[in-house]
């Protein structure tokens, strides 16, 4: 199985670029370039000197980025440890400060030695415009670089998902134990053979398929019929199903990938390592516009829980939910007692299907 | 050569049904689903050769195969199962014989015709390798030419006597046939030595009193059924029970 990286240390360092990288500062530099001019441009003034009042403002708004990414590169290595809503405000403050420091220094060297009029205000007005103009420039840029990194997470994050799913799916026990019900089946029942055939098709068509962020309740559901179809071939009577979920409407959206996943932990960690089975209860209820669905199995007494493979699935399927819909999603794991449960608590998407 | 099929699904078991019944030299005798029946069938059909599914649920294969080396003449092992890394590196590194699943028919033949008794050694490092407990979850005593499995979870303690050990259980007691020594190096976690050939659960101690004559000696809970009068402490003993008692 591949390492598990930290996700939370990865999602730090996606929101932040690296502020020591040639490129960055490159980019940071056509930026400021390009502010300068809509800056210039915005303010009015005689045509002639258009070319002097933007080197000007370069000048300073130069000093400002290349002053700020410095500062950004050497604090690199604590807003990486300190969490993303610390890092934003610690940046945010410090540029800030950074900003409000080289306007005054501006003031004050004009002040010395500009004989000319370089800076055409009122001390005050010029230090609370670039306070105001480097305020919202600074929240753009890093509004930007949220949704950016939040963007690619997403990606990132459904992928893992496809690959655990496949990962689980190819687990080796699953599908080398399905083969040999296979290789057992064609002798002593062909036809359901052909049948065991065709779900194992199906379950491997539905986990490498497309690439849709979200699928209906109802194909989420069938994913998860048919493997549960597979795994009683070979558990028999040990491995019951109830399935409690009228009150569902099988249009609503859900991430993908989500319902089989979950059923399989709790076959693979609880009702396998039961000498005589057990039931997997799925509960789907709505309550205004959430809807809420637990998956809860039995666990064997003294069995190690959640290992390894369990966690990663876990903490994908949690990233995935609050990705999708912020802090309206919740995504509990109840392993008090003898019974495993996992719920999931979501607003109702019935989407544009 | 008999052969019993031991494995948790009834397809599996199902599989290497048909793939025996293909054999004239190796005759199918009976299946089994899980350990405990694995132990009690073999006492009674006597196969010279267990087909044996490594991840069962209760007692798994490694464990099942340590039990059924309590036996007078222990069959030979074969290891089945789908994918078990762990567990198939031990093994080839201590030749002991298995086949994967699917299984293939030349790869069970050539499993069989190879297959060996296993030293209960070779078991005991085996399930260490695997990352499988070392600790069994039963023991196994003989009794009129059966075996039974005492669950550990239900014994209150071990005594030594002359050539066996004295097994007190929730059920009764029973003679089993190792050493006091193995005993307590494996249950170490759950069993206090508390004399030179005693060894009782943690768990069932109540607390510790003076006898008469000045010696200490265990108290157990009400519900383990044991007559305790024997349980002395020994001085040499007396200071790593308390410290154990004081753990719990």
């Amino acid at each position: 199985m591949i390492a598990a990286r930290d996700p939370d240390n990865e999602l730090t360092q996606a929101y932040l670029p690296d502020f020591c990288a040639a490129g960055t500062l490159f980019i940071i530099v056509l930026v400021a370039e390009l502010i300068a001019i809509a800056l210039t441009l915005a303010s009015y003034g005689p045509a002639q000197q258009f070319l002097i009042e933007l080197s000007k403002t370069s000048f300073f708004i130069l000093w400002i980025a290349l002053l700020g990414t410095a500062l950004m590169c050497q604090l690199k290595g604590y807003l990486e440890s300190a969490g993303q809503t610390r890092a934003f405000v610690l940046s945010f403050a410090v540029l800030e400060i950074m900003c409000l420091v080289v306007a005054e220094g501006a003031w004050q060297l004009t002040r010395i030695y500009g004989e000319s009029l370089i800076i055409d205000d009122t001390h005050a007005t010029f230090i609370l415009r670039t306070f105001a103009i480097s305020s919202i420039v600074i929240a753009l840029a890093m509004r930007y670089l949220y949704i950016s990194s939040e963007w690619r997470r997403s990606i990132v994050l459904e992928a893992q998902a496809r690959i655990s799913a496949l990962q689980a799916l190819i687990r080796p026990h699953f599908l080398f134990n399905s083969m040999n019900t296979i290789a057992s089946l064609t002798r002593s029942d062909p036809a359901l053979a052909e049948e065991a055939v065709e779900d194992l098709s199906d379950l491997l068509r539905a986990n490498l398929g497309g690439s849709s962020n979200k699928s209906p309740l109802k194909q989420e559901l069938e994913t998860a019929a048919i493997y549960q179809r597979i795994e009683k071939l070979r558990l028999g009577d040990r491995l019951a199903v109830r399935w409690d979920i009228g009150e569902l409407p099988m249009r609503a959206r859900i991430p993908s990938l989500t319902i089989q996943p979950l059923l399989e932990n709790a076959i693979y960690h609880g009702i396998e390592l039961l000498p005589d089975g057990g039931e997997v209860v799925v509960t789907g209820s709505r309550d205004g516009d959430h809807l809420q669905i637990a998956i809860s199995n039995p666990v064997a007494v003294g069995e190690k829980r959640a290992t390894g493979g369990n966690k990663m699935a876990m903490s994908n399927i949690k990233q995935r939910f609050e990705l999708a819909y912020g802090n309206k999603a919740t995504v509990t794991i109840d392993d008090g007692g003898d019974l495993f449960t996992v719920t999931l608590r979501f607003p109702l998407d019935e989407g544009a299907a | 050569m008999k052969v019993l099929v031991v494995d948790d699904e009834q397809p599996a078991r199902e599989r290497l049904k048909q793939l025996l019944d293909d054999e004239t030299a190796y005759e199918f005798i009976g299946e089994a689903a899980n350990g405990g029946d694995a132990v009690r069938l073999s006492a009674e059909l006597r196969p010279d050769i267990v087909l044996l599914d490594i991840r069962m649920p209760g007692l798994d294969g490694i464990e099942t195969a340590r039990h059924l080396n309590s036996m007078d003449e222990p069959p030979a092992v074969v290891f089945t199962t789908a994918y078990d890394e762990y567990a198939i590196d031990a093994f080839d590194a201590r030749a002991v014989g298995y086949v994967l699943k699917p299984v293939r028919r030349a790869r069970l033949t050539a499993a069989l015709e190879q297959a060996s008794r296993l030293a209960p050694s070779t078991l005991t490092s085996v399930a260490s390798a695997a990352k499988m407990t070392a600790v069994r979850k039963h023991v196994c005593a003989r009794a009129h030419g059966e075996l039974r499995l005492i669950p550990v979870a239900e014994i209150a303690c071990f005594r030594a006597e002359q050539k066996y050990i004295t097994v007190d259980h929730l059920n009764g007691e029973d003679l089993i046939d190792e050493s006091l020594k193995a005993l307590a190096e494996e249950f170490s976690s759950d069993f206090v030595r508390i004399h030179r050939s005693v060894l009782v659960a943690v768990r069932c101690i109540a607390r510790i009193e003076k006898t008469e004559d000045g010696k200490s000696r265990i108290v157990l809970r009400d519900n383990s059924q044991v007559d305790d009068k024997e349980l002395i402490i020994s001085r040499r003993h007396l200071a790593e029970v308390r410290r154990r008692l004081k753990g719990v």
